[in-house]
């Protein structure tokens, strides 16, 4: 953030410019993310009128304007606490971006954990189906069986 | 009396001005102007209220209608 105080406007004792009912600051796109000021403003909506406008490249200037008439001091509690919640919206924002993967993985886990455990029955079914009965290796024939098959084949072996 | 408001593209969507001018139409005349990196609004013929108020109000809704189309652009799906 930087101050404004050098447009000739009420000295602020945070070091926002402060005008009749309104205050601004400045705010650097390379500490406050956009998404982090509009996460602030959207905030703010109700509490006063909030006008963005470019100062230069890479810094907004954020312009609040107090709904009923505020005094100084009001305004530059207001303008403080912009900027506290602008600054809780980019750790929220890091907060996110960090653990995207941790929190896909947990969400992944969930919804496999909630899925419905087979039945007993089901299984017995399922055991009972025709695709089990199929033995084209014919694993389910008694190795005894297999063995007099064979000597039959080849009696010298 | 009228007010003139300058959105800078960088911040605000062109389509969220003209959402907020079509919710604003009763209240006001409202001129949409598309220059090189802002969009520019002229808001005249306010009737019963304070100009400044009404143009306050009017960059509180662009700016609301600005956020939720870039948090709905953002969301997964529409990635």
């Amino acid at each position: 953030m930087s101050d404004s105080a050098d447009k000739g406007e009420t000295a602020s004792r945070l070091g926002f410019a402060l005008r009749a009912d309104q205050v601004a600051c400045e705010l650097d796109e390379s500490v406050y993310p956009l998404e982090a000021i509009y996460g602030a403003c959207y905030l703010y909506l109700e509490r006063c009128f909030v006008f963005l406008t470019r100062a230069r490249p890479g810094v907004v200037a954020v312009t609040l304007s107090a709904r009923e008439p505020a005094t100084p001091d009001g305004l530059d509690q207001l303008a403080g606490e912009f900027v506290n919640e602008c600054l809780a919206q980019v750790t929220r924002l890091r907060l996110a971006q960090s653990t995207t993967r941790l929190r896909e993985y947990y969400t992944a886990a969930a919804l496999r954990a909630a899925a419905p455990a087979p039945l007993v029955d089901d299984l017995l079914a399922e055991l009972e189906s025709d695709d089990l009965l199929e033995d084209p290796l014919e694993i389910m024939v008694p190795w005894e069986a297999q063995q007099a098959d064979a000597s039959k084949k080849d009696p010298n072996g | 009396m009228a007010e003139r408001l300058v959105f800078d593209r960088s911040l605000y969507l062109p389509e969220a001005v003209e959402a907020a001018a079509a919710a604003y139409g009763d209240y006001a005349r409202i001129e949409v102007t598309a220059s090189g990196e802002a969009t520019e609004v002229l808001i005249a013929d306010v009737a019963e209220l304070d100009p400044q108020m009404v143009a306050r109000a009017f960059a509180n809704h662009v700016l609301h209608e600005t956020i939720l189309r870039v948090r709905q652009s953002a969301r997964p799906e529409n990635a």
